[in-house]
């Protein structure tokens, strides 16, 4: 070891020891939470989720539009939006619990997940009027999807390079550019997409968002089919799309500062610890009849950490539930939940005894989806890197 | 969690800090934390007590974590928790809650060794035996002093058909867990704040290393980490405060073992050399760290634990018992 020069010359203790970057909240949804949960329940048994047990892994990555469809009539999707535009006024952190347990059943919640979750508070936010009324009812049934348009071929965790471009028309915008691992384009009625309309000071400024209806002409959905054979994610192409200036969400040149609150949102729910819960369930139904103590251990530890981040999960709900701001908040969660949901199937499959992953049970079919699609949890969203970068600048390091 | 919880924590925060800074000997400062009341902090009021709950008690022994206090004052409160619940009337002088035991009744008599902290310093000790808590006179031990890895003392207390009162079961690692849980929340905060400091203020390459992001990886690692244990302590001592909280202390107890050696590795690591030396506090905070992971429940003993709870509850009815336990103690 170098020597070094003393630079603690003395014991120097330093006041309030607390770096507080994590706020706890308490979580109190309002109303009879148990009832609420037992609907939830009840519902998902009314309508049994077609497809093998592969489709309960990462479900919130699985679409199925009748399901959907049957979600929105019984008012769970939109649950918080206003009366008015096709919601149910329902308290955020209830509309947490119903997230919740629909992810621990592994309910294919793929379909409408992004219009639920930000496409629609975007509008509620940011939309105008006649924005609002012709596309949230619809959301809220489940039956118009959408899907979000902010990575570009050379805009990945970088956001700020976005490329396509806006131009101003008579009556409106022509858009030309190209976008990329745009998640259930094929499936979707419009896009919401960040586009660059000027050249700004900063790289930041000069951004809009629009709706983009994916059925005008010049937009063209090519899949991009992924390594597990799935196809989740598009390239969408934008040549001479015209669209008229009352698409626009918000104001123009405001679009770093909107995709950021989305960005919140798209990070601080719970799907970012429990897209791999249904490998815990298989590994405890294993157990049942089997008194290995390797495996009740291993079960042990994913359950107390299931536990923890789940905590962590409903405080920052709780946070942002209060209009506060949960960025860093979720940042850690996320990065904490994605490091969980990656390291069980990894763990699992080097902990069993005899593990066939091409075996027909529906463990090894499980299990099998998960170690394949699991780079992907700490890469959609934000990247591992990207979210410690936000954590370090909370702790005051950049 | 008490009203007077902002002034507790003042006046804990004031004593510990001048108590680490003064360098104070053992039994001048376990004098100044029993005058301040702090060992009977969960003792009701009408008993001499402050009459405060565990989440009063999380937060006190988070900062004497923070600290790095020198003294047996988690053992304590939780002893006087555990005397309570097995009705047991309070008793002048130290009493601790044991570690660990190996020991035996022959008849009515106690046999056998217990792992006690501060033995030497203790009048009485709990300890848990086969199926019942006993509580013994430490004068009736043979003491072998020994020390943590902080140098703080862990001694092995031998009885020898000694008289002990006993009670029903209480498994009293889970209370120790708690209070450790808090410590270790108290101390992975206070190391990353010197952590940080430390990476902002020194400069090599031209720039402060916390400019390098490999550095700020690792603390924002570290930082999650420290973040979750702080989250788990404080829902497992609400939860202690509704009612059966086995569950939850053994997740985070569990927890809180794995962030205590990340924590302490990426402290090290930040602070270079300069962190290695007696000179430097830091330490204070990870040699303690490394000894709590260890007491009251490590990883393993605690995930065997969760892991029989977990299939008890089958497959089916895993997450409807872990989210109907928190609904509970949520009071929704």
């Amino acid at each position: 070891m170098t020597p070094h020069i003393v630079v603690a010359g003395r014991l120097a203790l330093r006041d309030a020891r607390s770096v507080e970057t994590f706020s706890i909240r308490p979580f109190r949804p309002p109303g009879d939470v148990a009832q609420l949960r037992r609907d939830v329940r009840a519902f998902l048994r009314e309508h049994q989720p077609v497809g093998g047990a592969a489709r309960r892994a990462n479900c919130w990555a699985v679409g199925d539009s009748a399901f959907s469809r049957a979600l929105g009539a019984a008012g769970y999707i939109g649950m918080i939006w206003p009366k008015a535009y096709g919601g149910h006024e329902r308290h955020p952190l209830e509309r947490y619990v119903v997230l919740e347990e629909l992810l621990a059943a592994g309910a294919p919640v793929g379909m409408h997940w992004i219009a639920d979750r930000q496409s629609g508070p975007l509008l509620l936010r940011y939309g105008t009027e006649a924005q609002r009324q012709t596309y949230l009812p619809a959301m809220a049934r489940g039956e118009l999807h959408a899907c979000i348009g902010m990575s570009e071929p050379g805009a990945g965790s970088d956001l700020a390079s976005v490329r396509t471009r806006g131009e101003r028309t008579a009556d409106g915008w022509r858009i030309n550019g190209q976008k990329v691992w745009t998640t259930n384009a094929h499936n979707a009625h419009v896009m919401i997409a960040l586009v660059r309309t000027s050249e700004g000071e900063k790289r930041q400024d000069g951004l809009t968002q629009f709706l983009i209806e994916l059925d005008r002409p010049g937009v063209s959905v090519r899949p991009i089919v992924d390594l597990a054979g799935g196809h989740d994610f598009n390239e969408v192409f934008l040549d001479d799309v015209l669209i008229p200036d009352e698409n626009r969400i918000g104001a123009e040149g405001a679009g770093w500062k909107q995709v950021t609150a989305e960005l919140s949102l798209e990070r601080s729910g719970p799907e970012r610890y429990l897209s791999s819960y249904a490998l815990l369930v298989e590994l405890v139904r294993l157990a049942g009849g089997d008194a290995d103590p390797t495996l009740k251990a291993l079960i042990g530890r994913f359950t107390a950490e299931l536990w923890c981040l789940r905590q962590m999960s409903l405080s920052t709900a709780a946070k942002l539930a209060a209009g506060e701001d949960p960025a860093l908040e979720a940042a850690m969660v996320k990065d904490l939940g994605n490091s969980f949901e990656q390291e069980m199937p990894r763990v699992v499959q080097g902990a069993l005894e005899h593990i066939d992953l091409a075996a027909p049970a529906d463990l090894s079919r499980i299990l099998s989806v998960l170690l394949l699609v699991a780079p992907s949890f700490s890469l959609r969203g934000g990247t591992r890197e990207i979210l410690r970068g936000i954590v370090a600048r909370g702790l005051g390091l950049r | 969690m008490s009203e007077s919880l902002p002034l507790l924590c003042e006046t804990a925060e004031k004593l510990f800090r001048d108590l680490a800074e003064r360098q104070a000997p053992f039994a001048a400062a376990w004098a100044e934390i029993e005058a301040a009341g702090f060992p009977l902090l969960l003792t009701p009021e009408v008993e001499g007590g402050f009459g405060g709950d565990w989440q009063d008690a999380f937060a006190v022994l988070r900062i004497a974590g923070a600290h790095a206090l020198a003294a047996p004052l988690a053992e304590a409160i939780a002893a006087a928790h555990v005397s309570r619940r097995a009705g047991w009337a309070p008793r002048d002088g130290l009493t601790v809650i044991a570690t660990s035991s190996a020991a035996a009744f022959v008849g009515d008599r106690f046999t056998g060794t217990v792992a006690a902290p501060w033995g030497r310093a203790a009048t009485y000790v709990i300890a848990r035996v086969s199926d019942r808590v006993v509580r013994l006179a430490v004068a009736d031990a043979a003491i072998t002093e020994s020390a943590n890895t902080a140098g703080d003392p862990r001694d092995a207390l031998r009885f020898d058909g000694a008289a002990a009162e006993d009670a029903a079961d209480d498994d009293i690692a889970l209370w120790g867990a708690l209070a450790r849980t808090a410590q270790i929340a108290g101390a992975l905060d206070a190391a990353l704040s010197l952590s940080i400091t430390y990476a902002n203020e020194r400069v090599q390459f031209g720039k402060p290393i916390g400019k390098f992001q490999a550095v700020q990886q690792s603390l924002a690692e570290f930082a999650e980490e420290a973040a979750a244990v702080n989250c788990a302590g404080r829902a497992a001592a609400c939860a202690a405060d509704c009612g059966d909280a086995s569950m939850e202390i053994a997740a985070a107890k569990l927890r809180a073992g794995q962030a205590a050696a990340i924590g302490a590795r990426v402290a090290h690591q930040v602070h270079g050399a300069i962190g290695f030396t007696h000179e430097h506090e830091l330490h204070r905070y990870t040699t303690r760290l490394t000894s709590w992971r260890s007491e009251y429940g490590n990883e393993r003993s605690w995930s065997a634990y969760l892991g029989a709870w977990a299939v008890q509850q089958g497959a089916d009815g895993l997450w409807p018992a872990i989210v109907a336990r928190a609904d509970v103690q949520n009071g929704s």
